[in-house]
């Protein structure tokens, strides 16, 4: 190892690029100012959260979890309880302790509190599944998830069952957002390098050889699913306050198919893979429904029949997935200068034909 | 007495179309390793392959008009037909991918298939009437037992019995089982693996045709949700099975039923909302319990 | 990796370029923005009340137009999607519309009807029959153009009181939605007022239960089988449970809300009697108020098909509320608008009467139309007003 640059002399430039992609959208933002335009933005940003999430925990212990909008949903409701008009509350959600009851919080502290609430819960979550692998795991998570949504399907006083929480402060402005996002995708970054990070993909490449070099996989895992749960938390309330109403079912099967599959075409043992997916599924998803409303060609307007962008998303993830069935980013990190890194940062073999 | 016998039999007939979903995932993990996330899709266009296209409120029963000896063949064929369609289009790509990246590529072609279906007859739930003195129900010892219910259990334990023998007994049933075991090895031994791969996705196909078939004579009504939920509840039980045994799977379909209907009669009326919730926590005491499944077999092991 | 980076941001600042709509300035007409479905599950919902409302518009412009200007129609497609709805109702503000029509379901209706609150323009939900939609949910500058859920539970409940005779009640509740809820609250405040009804049992389902088995066996478990079961569910459950509690060989009358009106999907029980639901009016043919018969008329020449159940009417309904609101008020000017609106007494509408206040801009009580089901065949046969309103206070904490 003597003479190898460290680890992060070697990535730090990832999430720094990483970043930049984040910060042009903001620009974007800024430029145009529209209040649509800032949604999608806004839109983009949360997913990318949702995404880098689920990454911490997919990408760096390989174990596919379908259960983690579920903290998504309790960040989210977290934020409501916290942020909302103490009146609302009281003829709403009248299980909600007192002290929750009688304040108002400033949004920021909503944000933090989903942080901590779903990393809490994915800690204890993770503490009983986590010595559990491969498939059984990834239904475990969703069992996880269903329990999640029933209860709060049906918990009428506290979270007021399937209807709608409204009430919850609209932040409309772009800039929290990417902070949040960038954030996000910090935390990523210094969780995969740190000692715990790489020793859980230590032991996704090589379980075996990882366990008998003492890498404690449960207890590596742990760490990767309670960080993972609390940045979905904070997707979650950035979710609640950018649209303003919550229900339950928002959060289940169909956002957890959609960010899982942003992150497996994006490539899903890479940070990179995770965020460029967002990005650039959302540009796909965005392009079609431009067409979707129709275009003008020469003064003849051509317009895709509705329904259509769907079953082409759908469509294209799959020819993706055919001809990179390892992403977009083939599992590699983005870096600068660019060269030809494998997913551990360390140069390819020259051997190894699948980089080609 | 006769109320035991009730709940046995209102579990048997939920806990048979849990299996019989169990059973068309069990069957395609067996072969291939993958999760087919479209299963549950390929149910609702079964059922809509009985109408005519239309996005009117009301139902324009096409085929559904056959007589029940061509309706029934002509619709196990729709999902065998649909099914190893996608195999040769979609999946046949995905031989060496992981898991996980088959798992979302079936995913967005379930995807496809349901947004196929909402362009040709929009997202209004449709209503069909198939064979209703199917479901008028009979009392025998005092419990109510349509013919539907009691049909629906043969043709589960049938349709295992055949899966059964024909995977011990017949050529082709070895050579799946071999496929399934080691597949670059099969194939240099001589099995024609791709055969071997379409035939199980065939029966696979028509699998969710008979679910969707009982499905719509239970409910009449046809929606593009509806293989949704039950496609969830057996893909839970295929895991609880054991990933890649049969019988494990109808178990587990047969138990997860039981569970559900066995909640519902027991608990109190507030806390029944929450039926679903015990369900799967049941579900993740039992992962806890066998993480391999009740029946682990050795393709489903992590190979470390 | 380079060229990823490139062709990323290129892409992505082109394909947003693209997606920004262009502001457009209302001038000397009046806009209605429609911030609803036109694609996915909640399509089949938004578009034949979206029509209706069409129809309106076309009336009144082709009457001279609203204040002496037209009125033009702008839309944005929500996708069946909150996060969409929220960018939807952006989007037709931002196209100057006056007022931003929403989804017909309160969850995916609200983020287009907040962000139009947000704004400032009076906002109307299509047929949300939550009391959420509106200021409770919403703000003071939102309001429903069809009634309350838990009136369609109380009229069902008060009417097979008085007219059937009912007095042992069931109370079956699908707990998919919040619509659903709401009919059973309704259910739940009118039983005590009926004297000597009571209820007899009560259970629950989910809309998407692939079997009700064991709640019916609770049902024929009982020494005797009720007068009524308050069915509280929709589309698509609620023909599955009606199926298999008539295949069971239950008999009694069933009730249930508007969410099952129209006769599209009677092909699934074709021998069905003894069903009843509420209506606001016929898509039968055979309402008692000819003009609802000559708009169906209209409606299937706008559209090509008849109306497919009573939730066409209320985007009608809206249109015609909020016009003579503007013509009151001389202006569109939201708060000038909703201070017309709210002094709506029983406005007469082809509809049913329609009241708003201050405190509620929904109805808490109406006129239904009872529909019967008789051996397959949907037909008018009763009219019902609730004898009183349900008080704002009981809806409020629901």
């Amino acid at each position: 190892m003597a003479g190898r640059p460290s680890i992060l002399a070697r990535t730090w430039t990832t999430p720094v690029i990483l970043i930049i992609i984040l910060a042009a959208l903001q620009l974007a933002a800024l430029a145009v100012g529209s209040g649509p335009f800032n949604q999608t933005i806004i839109e983009i940003f949360i997913r990318v959260v949702l995404v880098v999430g689920l990454y911490v925990f997919i990408g760096n212990s390989g174990v596919i979890s379908f259960g983690h909008i579920g903290f998504t949903c309790l960040g989210a409701y977290m934020t409501a309880w916290l942020t909302m008009l103490p009146a609302i509350k009281k003829s709403k959600l009248k299980g909600l302790p007192d002290i929750i009851l009688d304040n108002k919080l400033a949004y920021g502290w909503g944000l933090l509190a989903a942080v901590i609430f779903a990393g809490l819960a994915a800690f204890v979550a993770g503490k009983v599944l986590m010595r559990l692998s491969g498939i059984a795991a990834s239904i475990a998570t969703f069992a996880v998830l269903a329990v999640i949504i029933q209860v709060y399907s049906n918990w009428d006083s506290v979270t007021g069952a399937q209807s709608s929480v409204v009430g919850i402060p609209i932040v409309r402005v772009v800039w929290p957002y990417f902070l949040c996002a960038g954030a996000a995708v910090l935390v990523a970054y210094a969780h995969q390098i740190s000692r715990s990070g790489l020793a859980l993909r230590a032991a996704r490449d090589e379980a075996t050889a990882a366990a008998a070099s003492g890498v404690d996989i449960p207890r590596e895992r742990l760490v990767a699913f309670t960080i993972s749960g609390g940045i979905m938390g904070l997707g979650g309330a950035l979710f609640a306050h950018s649209v303003g109403v919550v229900t339950p079912d928002t959060f289940y099967l169909g956002l957890t198919f959609i960010t899982l599959s942003m992150l497996v075409v994006g490539g899903m043992n890479s940070l990179s893979g995770a965020v460029l997916g967002v990005v650039i599924l959302s540009i796909i998803i965005q392009l079609l429904r431009w067409m979707e409303k129709g275009v003008d060609i020469g003064g003849a307007s051509f317009a895709l029949p509705l329904g259509v962008q769907e079953i082409a998303i759908g469509a294209v993830m799959i020819v993706i997935l055919m001809y990179r069935p390892a992403g977009l980013t083939r599992n590699r990190e983005l870096v600068w200068p660019p060269r030809k890194l494998s997913p551990e940062g360390r140069p390819a073999a020259p051997a190894d034909g699948k980089t080609a | 007495m006769t109320a035991l016998l009730q709940i046995l039999f209102d579990a048997l007939s939920l806990g048979s179309l849990y299996a019989l979903g169990a059973l068309g995932i069990a069957l395609i993990f067996g072969v291939m390793r993958l999760v087919n996330f479209a299963h549950g899709d390929y149910i609702a266009f079964c059922v809509f392959a009985m109408l005519w296209p239309s996005i009117d409120a009301a139902a324009i029963v096409f085929a559904g008009n056959l007589p029940t000896v061509i309706l029934v063949p002509f619709i196990l064929a729709v999902g065998a037909g649909l099914s190893v369609l996608s195999e040769i289009v979609v999946f046949r790509r995905f031989r060496n991918a992981n898991p996980a990246t088959m798992m979302i590529a079936s995913f967005a072609l379930g995807f496809v298939i349901k947004y196929f279906l909402l362009m040709l007859y929009s997202s209004r739930p449709k209503s069909i009437d198939l064979w209703s003195n199917l479901t008028r129900q009979i009392e025998i010892a005092g419990a109510r037992i349509p013919p539907l219910q009691v049909i629906t259990i043969g043709v589960t334990i049938v349709i295992l019995i055949a899966l059964t023998a024909f995977l011990k007994r017949t050529r082709f049933g070895l050579e799946m089982r071999a496929a399934a075991e080691n597949f670059t090895m099969a194939r240099m031994l001589g099995v024609r693996a791709n055969r071997v791969i379409m035939l199980a996705f065939a029966v696979s196909g028509m699998l969710a045709a008979a679910v969707g078939l009982i499905l719509v004579t239970q409910t009449g009504t046809v929606d593009i949700q509806m293989g949704a939920n039950l496609m969830l509840v057996a893909f839970v039980a295929t895991v609880i099975g054991g990933l890649g045994s049969l019988p494990g799977a109808v178990l587990a379909g047969y138990l997860i039923g039981a569970a559900t209907v066995i909640m519902q009669v027991v608990l109190p009326p507030d806390a029944r909302p929450f039926r679903d919730a015990f369900v799967y926590g049941a579900v993740i005491v039992m992962l806890i319990w066998r993480p391999n499944g009740l029946f682990a077999s050795r393709a489903a092991k992590q190979r470390v | 990796m380079k060229s990823f980076l490139q062709l990323g941001l290129g892409a992505a600042l082109g394909a947003l370029m693209l997606a920004a709509p262009a502001a457009m300035a209302a001038g000397d007409k009046i806009v209605v923005g429609f911030a609803t479905a036109q694609s996915g599950f909640m399509q089949a919902y938004d578009k034949p009340a979206e029509d209706a409302a069409r129809i309106r518009i076309d009336e009144i412009n082709k009457a001279g137009g609203l204040l002496g200007k037209q009125i033009e129609i702008v839309a944005a497609d929500t996708k069946t999607d909150r996060a969409e709805g929220a960018k939807a109702g952006l989007e037709v503000i931002d196209k100057g519309a006056d007022l931003v029509v929403v989804s017909c379901d309160y969850d995916f209706g609200a983020p287009a009807a907040l962000a139009a609150e947000a704004a400032g323009k009076v906002s109307f939900f299509l047929c949300a029959e939550s009391v959420k939609a509106g200021i409770q949910g919403v703000g003071p500058h939102s309001f429903s153009a069809s009634v309350l859920a838990a009136v369609q539970g109380a009229t069902m409940a008060e009417w097979a009181y008085n007219k059937k005779n009912a007095r042992t009640f069931y109370r079956l509740l699908d707990t998919w939605t919040e619509y659903n809820k709401g009919i059973c609250d309704g259910f739940d405040w009118q039983l005590p007022k009926l004297k000597d009804a009571r209820l007899v049992g009560e259970d629950t389902f989910k809309n998407d239960d692939a079997s009700i088995a064991a709640q019916i066996t609770r049902i024929k478990s009982l020494p005797q089988e009720p007068d009524a079961i308050m069915l509280c569910t929709m589309m698509p459950g609620g023909v599955s449970a009606v199926k298999q509690i008539r295949a069971a060989g239950i008999k009694s009358m069933i009730l249930n809300g508007s969410g099952m009106s129209g006769s599209y999907w009677l092909s699934a029980t074709p021998d069905l009697s003894n069903f009843f639901v509420p209506d606001q009016g016929s898509v039968h043919g055979d309402d008692p108020n000819p003009k609802v018969n000559e708009f169906n008329a209209m409606y299937k020449a706008a559209t090509g098909s008849d109306p497919s159940s009573q939730y066409v009417y209320p985007g009608y309904v809206m249109i015609d509320v909020w016009a003579k609101a503007v013509e009151r008020a001389k202006s569109t000017d939201a708060d000038a608008v909703v201070a017309e609106l709210e002094k709506m007494k029983d406005e007469p509408t082809l509809f049913g009467p329609r009241t708003f206040t201050a405190e509620l801009h929904h109805q808490n009580k109406g006129r239904y139309l009872i529909t019967a089901v008789e051996n397959g065949k949907a037909r008018v046969v009763d009219e019902w007003t609730i004898s009183e309103p349900i008080p704002v206070d009981y809806l409020a904490s629901k």
